[in-house]
């Protein structure tokens, strides 16, 4: 046994459960483990942030930035965060120290791919979009309607007491709609359209039967509980600096809600600067016995054991670490009997559609940031003729109306008294509609573990192949029309449609590396996001996706995790582990 | 009409404040610069500092002067900006005394005020067509885009000359443009 690595006993490195990764699965894991009463590790590879004593540029003002507008030097993005800095908004002077180095976190692009991540106590929750819809009924019977991929293994109904009980925990504001297509949840009050999309909803909705026109269900707390209280948080104050870290605890992040519920049962041990390695597998018992890791900072490996593993270190680099725990059993990786692993990479495909002016509304304005926009839930393939297109699935789209301040035309004509005043004063009213559009699961659409290329510690990397299709493609066609027609149905004016080109993983919404499915020939994961072929490792991130549907998906992540914590418990103690 | 030896002792005289940094007619009939630079030279910076508050000047609001927009610029291009930019931007404030000792006999910060605007508003017109010729860009653009950012991010510009609200509490999105008066900072 290679126990021991650095001196401390079996008995001192033995948990009831582990957990890797903290972002926002890992959190719902470590949160639902605990409370449940089992002893918990979570196990992180990046280092420490704690919430409001971590956040250091929280309340920077505009002119305390080192650089203009807080934007990074090009030599230093082109130099450190070459792919991080793809997305044009994550990579800034306030928010960098919450993304990876790409000069120190190697991959390999068969393809171009943007894979942006965030190594940290917290990892992406901190740093998420927010944007929080279910998945509906038809999203988990699409792929068998079809003849796509393979059917997933649950149903809405599998799902829908576990999306009751995470959106209660975390607070979704939003507006309850009545669609099929769009389960309604537990929200708190919606936050409220500005002139400008009231109008565009009433006049879109008026001509177009089946599209609706809704507020962003964002995970703000505009109505908080007894329980969102009492865990230091407090209500969104529209700052729309979330990036930054929230010093109000407005938003859901791991820092913010489950890491400190699981804190507080006395049962978390939070360690950082844990790269996990591997899965030890126990050929005798037939399971898992525990995980190896190496401290990025002391360079030690060490072992850890529990009864039952968490995976939640992220689609990829929980795929990455079953890839790279082979033993004679899992020759081929953990658990990959199926040679699905690494195999069904999907995203969100997405930066088209359409933008307006609107000479409407020129005496009014807003005040706030609100950190949320409209959402057009999907409205072609519903199952009827009349939303039937050339293409399967659908998008959504998300957008919204505003007006611009003084950096609107910053190398326009003139100068003096009279610019000066002009930019003192908002500009006209604008709206644009950007769609997000599913991608559909193909095998050859995959990431494997590449040993040539190695990064600082000496372990194996990635290698990514993606590339979207003629069905992506044709749905990009449409969405752009159909963000130019509603632009145009509400009477918007010089309506201009876009695409600005879409690359795999700039939806920051990696998914299906290690998918669940009902045939352990076919899939990874089981229904209750059990590995096929070892049932005390679970992988409850965008890995278990089976197919994408065109939400946004960490709401679903959250989901499956606190679902599979109440199955590993039940079967803990039946013994069934 | 300017001879031959008069553009050369204009062009003796640029050169000659150059390497000496200081001192000089300019200098003398001109306060001291209430800053150090780090990337300009002394008359860059001087012309910089004219040009700014000009730019964006004095109003019942602040002007980019007591914004410190100059050192905000001095500092972008010691710091921020790539090389090609800073160099159009540190010749093109050197054109600037360049062109008004030709025009005048004085560096562009000795200039009256009608004349220094003339001179800028001669640039704006050459930068507006260069950007509607896709011809490479003016030093004028580029000085007016960092004089503007300047101005509108410093504390002066974003809670005087704009409405500034860290910590807003509410979103409310339709109210009266009248009740906020001018352009929100953020």
């Amino acid at each position: 046994m290679m126990a021991n690595l650095n001196g401390r006993s079996r008995q001192e490195n033995t948990y009831d459960a582990i957990v890797v990764g903290s972002g926002i699965s890992g959190g719902w894991a470590a949160k639902e483990l605990t409370q449940k009463g089992l002893k918990t590790l979570v196990l992180e590879r990046g280092p420490m942030v704690r919430h409001l004593e971590d956040y250091p540029t929280a309340m920077t003002d505009p002119w305390d930035t080192k650089y203009p507008q807080g934007k990074l030097p090009a030599a230093e993005l082109k130099a450190q965060y070459p792919v991080q800095s793809r997305t044009g908004y994550t990579v800034t002077e306030y928010t960098k120290h919450f993304f990876v180095r790409d000069d120190e976190n190697p991959y390999t692009e068969e393809e171009r791919f943007d894979w942006i991540r965030s190594y940290q106590v917290g990892g992406r929750s901190l740093t998420w979009g927010r944007q929080s819809y279910r998945h509906s009924p038809m999203d988990f019977e699409a792929n068998a309607r079809e003849g796509i991929a393979i059917d997933w293994p649950i149903r809405y109904a599998d799902l829908a007491p576990w999306y009751d009980y995470v959106e209660r925990f975390i607070g979704v504001s939003g507006q309850n709609e009545g669609l099929a297509h769009l389960p309604d949840g537990q929200f708190q009050p919606p936050m409220e359209m500005n002139c400008v999309e009231k109008a565009f909803k009433s006049r879109v909705e008026g001509r177009f039967g089946e599209r609706r026109i809704t507020m962003g269900r964002a995970a703000h707390l505009t109505e908080p509980t007894e329980e969102q209280l009492s865990l230091g948080r407090s209500k969104c104050q529209h700052r729309n600096m979330c990036m930054r870290g929230c010093p109000f605890g407005g938003y859901f992040s791991s820092n913010s809600a489950t890491l400190v519920a699981a804190e507080r049962t006395g049962n978390l041990n939070l360690r950082p600067n844990s790269i996990v390695t591997s899965l030890i597998y126990d050929a005798k018992a037939g399971k898992a016995s525990g995980v190896r890791i190496l401290d990025s900072e002391t360079m030690k490996e060490e072992e850890y054991y529990a009864e039952v593993i968490f995976l939640c270190a992220s689609a990829l680099n929980s795929t990455w670490i079953l890839m790279n725990s082979t033993s004679s059993r899992f020759e081929n990786g953990f658990g990959n009997g199926s040679d699905q692993l690494g195999r069904n990479v999907m995203d969100h495909h997405f930066r088209v559609g359409a933008k307006a002016d609107v000479t409407e509304f020129a005496d009014k304005y807003y005040s706030g940031r609100r950190p949320n926009g409209i959402y057009i839930p999907r409205f072609r393939n519903l199952g009827d003729a009349a939303t039937k297109k050339d293409f399967l699935r659908g998008y959504g789209y998300q957008g919204g109306a505003s007006r611009p301040g003084w950096d609107r035309d910053l190398a326009g004509e003139g100068f003096g008294a009279d610019r000066k005043a002009a930019m003192s004063q908002p500009g006209p009213w604008t709206m644009s509609l950007g769609a997000f559009g599913e991608i559909l699961p193909y095998e050859d659409n995959r990431v494997t573990l590449n040993h040539a290329a190695k990064d600082k510690f000496g372990l194996p990397t990635l290698s990514a192949k993606v590339t979207i299709r003629e069905n992506e493609k044709a749905m990009r066609k449409d969405m752009q029309a159909a963000a130019v027609e509603m632009l145009e149905a509400a009477g918007f004016k010089n309506v201009q449609a876009a695409d600005l080109g879409y690359a795999p993983g700039l939806g920051i919404h990696e998914m299906g590396t290690a998918r669940m499915g009902r045939d352990p020939k076919t899939s990874v994961l089981n229904a209750h996001n059990q590995v096929h072929e070892c049932t005390n490792v679970y992988v409850t991130d965008g890995a278990a996706m089976t197919s994408a549907s065109c939400v946004n998906p960490s709401l679903t992540y959250m989901a499956l995790t606190a679902r599979a914590v109440d199955h590993a418990v039940q079967a803990k103690r039946k013994g069934d582990l | 009409m300017l001879n031959r030896r008069d553009a050369f002792r204009g062009l003796a005289l640029t050169m000659g404040m150059v390497s000496v940094g200081f001192a000089g007619p300019v200098a003398a009939a001109l306060p001291p610069l209430a800053w150090t630079p780090a990337a300009l030279n002394a008359e860059q910076a001087r012309a910089l500092d004219a040009a700014a508050e000009l730019i964006v000047p004095k109003t019942d609001t602040p002007g980019a002067r007591e914004a410190k927009v100059p050192q905000f610029v001095d500092r972008t291009i010691a710091t921020y900006l790539d090389k090609t930019q800073g160099e159009l931007l540190k010749s093109g404030l050197t054109q600037m005394d360049v062109d008004a000792r030709a025009a005048h006999g004085k560096a562009f910060a000795e200039l009256t005020s009608a004349q220094q605007t003339a001179l800028l508003s001669r640039y704006d017109q050459e930068a507006a067509a260069a950007r509607k010729a896709w011809k490479p860009r003016h030093f004028f653009s580029l000085l007016k885009e960092y004089v503007t950012i300047g101005y509108f991010t410093s504390e002066p510009g974003a809670t005087l000359a704009l409405r500034y609200e860290p910590v807003p509490g509410e979103y409310h999105g339709c109210i009266p443009l009248a009740d906020v008066g001018k352009a929100w900072a953020l």
